[in-house]
């Protein structure tokens, strides 16, 4: 934890946030969630376009997934009456059950895919779904010196 | 009711819900205890357990439109709006289903609503899909709570039916008892009941049809879709099953605990930038495209090899290198020079595809002028077709980083180039990428003419009902000397103008990215300034006036080199006959010299002065878009453009008075103020600001001298008001840009003849792809 931590503080010192991108809603299709997929220049040399298509695309799909009207909405809409509506109370709609798979989503994306390029993806939902938000980070800490990345991995030696 | 020190508490609001709830459980608590006994009795036990179950049900859907969350948008975060705040339109238009819906600025919340969404005024908050706010629940209805409004109206309507009826048998059973207890207390529910059962019968039928229609009540009181299409409908059946059966949308809450942490170290992994050169885009306009696209080649590995940048000079020297060769080369370097000179440029040029076919991925596509070549520069050769015979080598040292904007002041005969100088200025939108962050002004020839397209490109992309063909826009045919004159600056806005050529995609010129490099300072690699997100120097003025502007210059330069590409194209042949120095200009009189260049005083012949800046729809006459370009020049650059103008006015054979100018700037102002046909588009948003078209003479002379160096094209000069850099033209360039998109609206229709536009009562308008 401390290691973590300190490596958080070097972390904060090598990358700052420089700018961030927002990757706007596809409303062509109505008012569905879907997101552009048209990818932002900025990014151009940040990270490679397939894979930030696919990641929208899969987020796509979720939304739509998750806004799908079918058995299961029906079935839940029916039991909600039924019970007063306090059924919302004790058990979780599809779409929050797809939220929180897409949070994962998020999560591992990052991890794995965006963090290492210096760029972080927020959830739309704390932006009420009306933007794609990639935060670019740049390495501050190496442009000037590497005493500061030196430092870094002497922390994250110990 | 004590009001508590933090928040204001006001208890009048709660007056409608108190007294419906009170009403609505009072009664039915009466007829429960005085009149159910008997009926179950009498006439059934199942009476009261129906009645009780359609209770309950009220009382769940009361209880939902009254406490669940309508779908409320939180605030925009600071960081979202920082480009918005300065210089975005007040709409943004969008298409959904074939039809143009404008989305406009919220100036609370700071976004751009998304369609359906409504500010409510009570709540204070942007809701979603918003009906409206209901003072009998005290609470937004929206997307998440439609649902159980509608169904609190039908089993509301079912209660009271059933209480009222009920009563009545009641009633009817003891009409010798009237008198007694029992009797009056129904009597009196059965009054509450009957004196509800209209209104409420009525809101409920009238919601039922508004579900049927798939509108929202928002919608329907401000007829947006009156005489129109609705967007947003699925059918009858799909929209009841849409409000009935859609899952439960989820609230836009921050759930802060649940955020997870992220590292972030560095190094950071870079995409393989050998790609890039892949990228490239050939628009194969033509013979010349073919020839560039060698040229570029070779050009471009020769850059790769070496330094890709362009050696850049000194400032200082840049310029004078942008002068040099431009001195020289005008003419051809100008025009041809565009984009295949320069191996440089091409790289960042933005890609456009072929002519007819607009590319569409302009957000990549753009000139990613990172820091070093490593953007892609998607040079897109060919772009403009004219004449690539250029040579690279002229260009490379004068596309040195300067900054677009600044190459202008360099040279005067920028000032002469053509508008399409504003290609530069699309190229501009990666110039914070750039190292140096600059594009060589002078590059705009070449720039410009790639950057022209790329302008086109943000602008076609969003654009798909085809509204404005680029065709006609990218087709280079500029020839030389024209090309020369028009691309000068057409008009660097500062800001990186993007899509000069979707006029009335010019609300839409928010896109992001585009801003984002538009701001072109801001973003160069150095950690932008934030700060301005919402410290917007014009706070006022985005809340105050309805046009937002800063930026509008930008866009309004764009529109006015897209102008003055038609233009070019269509007087090619007359420029070549004609003497640069005839001044269509009439335009050039509404500015007044302010600078005092008499030559603006070419006074547009006769047929010129109709020329208001109004709306004269496909007229461009080509002297307007150069003046345009001229304009957006005039913003680095007011020395230079003096001294040009010096010589230009010798050029101009005409020389009325600044007077005249004045005079006709004020008729064009007069009849600018006749919107035609994109009157509705924007006449609330410039009405207001007519008086302040006059205003911005201090462009105008520059632009003038433009005017008398290309071919005069009518119809851009109403952008040239659009100079930004007088603050007073920030409101001009805001309401011309409205104007001008509506304009340019019109025009898309009268040039394509696809779209029709539909107007609502509400003040929208529509645009229909037909």
């Amino acid at each position: 934890m401390a290691t973590e931590f300190h490596n958080l503080q070097e972390m904060q010192h090598c990358a700052s946030l420089v700018t961030k991108v927002f990757i706007q809603r596809d409303y062509s299709e109505g008012t569905v969630c879907r997101f552009q997929t048209k990818f932002p220049s900025e990014l151009n040399n940040r990270i490679e376009r397939t894979l930030l298509e696919e990641t929208v695309k899969t987020l796509n799909s979720y939304y739509m997934e998750a806004e799908k009207i079918g058995g299961q909405s029906y079935m839940e809409g029916c039991l909600a009456c039924a019970t007063a509506y306090i059924v919302f109370l004790c058990m979780e709609t599809r779409y929050e059950k797809v939220l929180k798979k897409i949070s994962g989503y998020i999560q591992e994306q990052n991890e794995k895919i965006y963090a290492p390029r210096g760029l972080l993806l927020t959830d739309p939902v704390e932006r009420g779904m009306r933007v794609l938000e990639v935060s670019i980070f740049e390495d501050q800490g190496s442009a000037g010196s590497s005493p500061s990345s030196t430092l870094s991995s002497d922390s994250s030696a110990r | 009711m004590p009001n508590s020190a933090g928040k204001r508490f006001k208890p009048t609001k709660y007056i409608p819900v108190s007294t419906a709830a009170t009403l609505l459980v009072g009664s039915t608590t009466l007829f429960f205890v005085f009149t159910c006994p008997w009926l179950a009795k009498v006439i059934s036990p199942a009476v009261p357990f129906y009645n009780g179950l359609v209770f309950l049900f009220v009382l769940a859907n009361f209880s939902m439109a009254t406490f669940m969350d309508p779908g409320v948008y939180p605030r925009a975060n600071e960081d979202e709006d920082k480009d918005d705040d300065f210089r975005a339109p007040l709409y943004k238009n969008v298409e959904i289903k074939g039809i143009q819906v404008r989305m406009k600025w919220c100036a609370t919340c700071h976004f751009y609503r998304p369609p359906r969404c409504s500010h409510c005024s009570v709540c204070d908050n942007c809701v979603e899909d918003f009906d409206h706010h209901c003072p009998w629940v005290n609470n937004c209805i929206g997307r998440r709570n439609y649902r159980y409004f509608f169904l609190f109206l039908l089993s509301l309507s079912a209660h009271m039916v059933g209480v009222f009826s009920f009563g009545l048998i009641f009633v009817l059973h003891h009409r010798e008892m009237l008198g007694a207890l029992h009797t009056t207390v129904t009597l009196v529910v059965m009054c509450v009941a009957g004196l509800f059962f209209i209104p409420v019968m009525g809101l409920t039928g009238f919601h039922m049809v508004l579900v049927a229609r798939g509108r929202t009540t928002n919608e329907q009181v401000t007829g947006k879709f009156r005489g129109g299409v609705n967007p947003f409908t699925k059918g009858c059946c799909g929209n009841v099953e849409y409000v009935l059966c859609s899952p439960l949308a989820p609230r836009y809450v921050l759930d802060p605990k649940k955020k997870p942490h992220i590292k972030i170290q560095p190094p950071f992994i870079r995409p393989d930038t050998s790609e890039r050169h892949i990228t490239i885009k050939v628009s194969d306009n033509g013979i010349h495209g073919t020839i560039i696209h060698s040229k570029s080649k070779c050009s471009l590995d020769g850059l790769d090899g070496k330094e890709m940048q362009p050696p850049l000079p000194p400032k200082a020297d840049k310029y004078s290198q942008l002068k040099a060769p431009q001195t020289s080369s005008e003419e051809s370097s100008l025009s041809g020079r565009t984009h295949p000179s320069t191996p440089a440029m091409y790289r960042y040029r933005p890609s456009f595809g072929t002519m007819p076919k607009v590319h569409y991925h302009t957000a990549e596509e753009k000139i990613i002028m990172s820091e070093d070549r490593k953007t892609s520069a998607i040079l897109e050769e060919g772009v403009r077709g004219h004449d690539y015979r250029s040579e690279p080598n002229l260009d490379l040292p004068e596309y040195a980083n300067a900054p677009l904007h600044r190459t202008f002041q360099s040279s005067p005969f920028q000032l002469d180039s053509d508008p399409v100088a504003s290609r530069t200025l699309s190229l501009k939108q990666g110039p914070c990428r750039l190292e140096k962050g600059q594009l060589q002004a002078l590059g705009p020839q070449t720039a410009a003419s790639t950057s022209y397209k790329g302008a086109f490109s943000p602008n076609t992309l969003s654009n798909r009902n085809g509204s404005l063909s680029y065709d006609s826009l990218l087709n280079p045919s500029i020839s030389p000397a024209g090309a020369n004159e028009c691309r000068a600056h057409r008009g660097m806005p500062p800001m990186g103008f993007h899509s000069p050529y979707l006029p009335n995609k010019m609300c839409h010129i928010r896109e992001t990215e585009i801003h984002r490099q538009q701001a072109a300072p801001a973003y160069s690699p150095v950690v932008i300034p934030r700060g301005m997100g919402r410290q917007s120097p014009h706070p006022r003025d985005r809340d105050s006036s309805p046009v937002r502007y800063d930026n509008l210059s930008q866009t309004i330069m764009a529109s006015i080199q897209e102008r003055k590409e038609l233009e070019e194209r269509e007087k090619r042949k007359m420029m070549h006959g004609r003497s640069q120095t005839s001044i269509y200009t009439p335009d050039s009189a509404a500015f007044d010299g302010g600078y005092g260049l008499p030559t603006n005083a070419c006074y547009p012949e006769g047929p010129r002065g109709s020329f208001s800046r109004g709306p004269t729809p496909p007229t461009y006459g080509g002297s307007r878009d150069n003046l345009m370009g001229l304009g957006v020049m005039s913003y680095g650059q007011r020395t230079p453009v003096q001294r040009y103008a010096g010589s230009t006015l010798g050029r101009a054979p005409r020389t009325s008075s600044t007077s005249l100018h004045t005079d006709h700037s004020s008729t064009n102002s007069s009849q600018n103020r006749t919107p035609g046909p994109e009157g509705p588009y924007c006449s609330p948003v410039h009405q207001p600001h007519s008086p302040a078209m006059p205003r911005s003479p201090s462009y105008s002379h520059q632009k003038l001298s433009y005017i008398n160096t290309h071919e005069k094209t009518d119809g851009s000069y109403r952008y040239l008001f659009t100079s930004v850099t007088d603050p007073h033209a920030v409101k001009v360039n805001g309401q011309m840009d409205c104007h001008m998109s509506t304009q340019n609206a019109s025009l898309s229709p009268g040039r394509h003849s696809n779209v029709k536009k539909v107007t609502g009562v509400g003040g929208t308008t529509y645009e229909i792809s037909v």
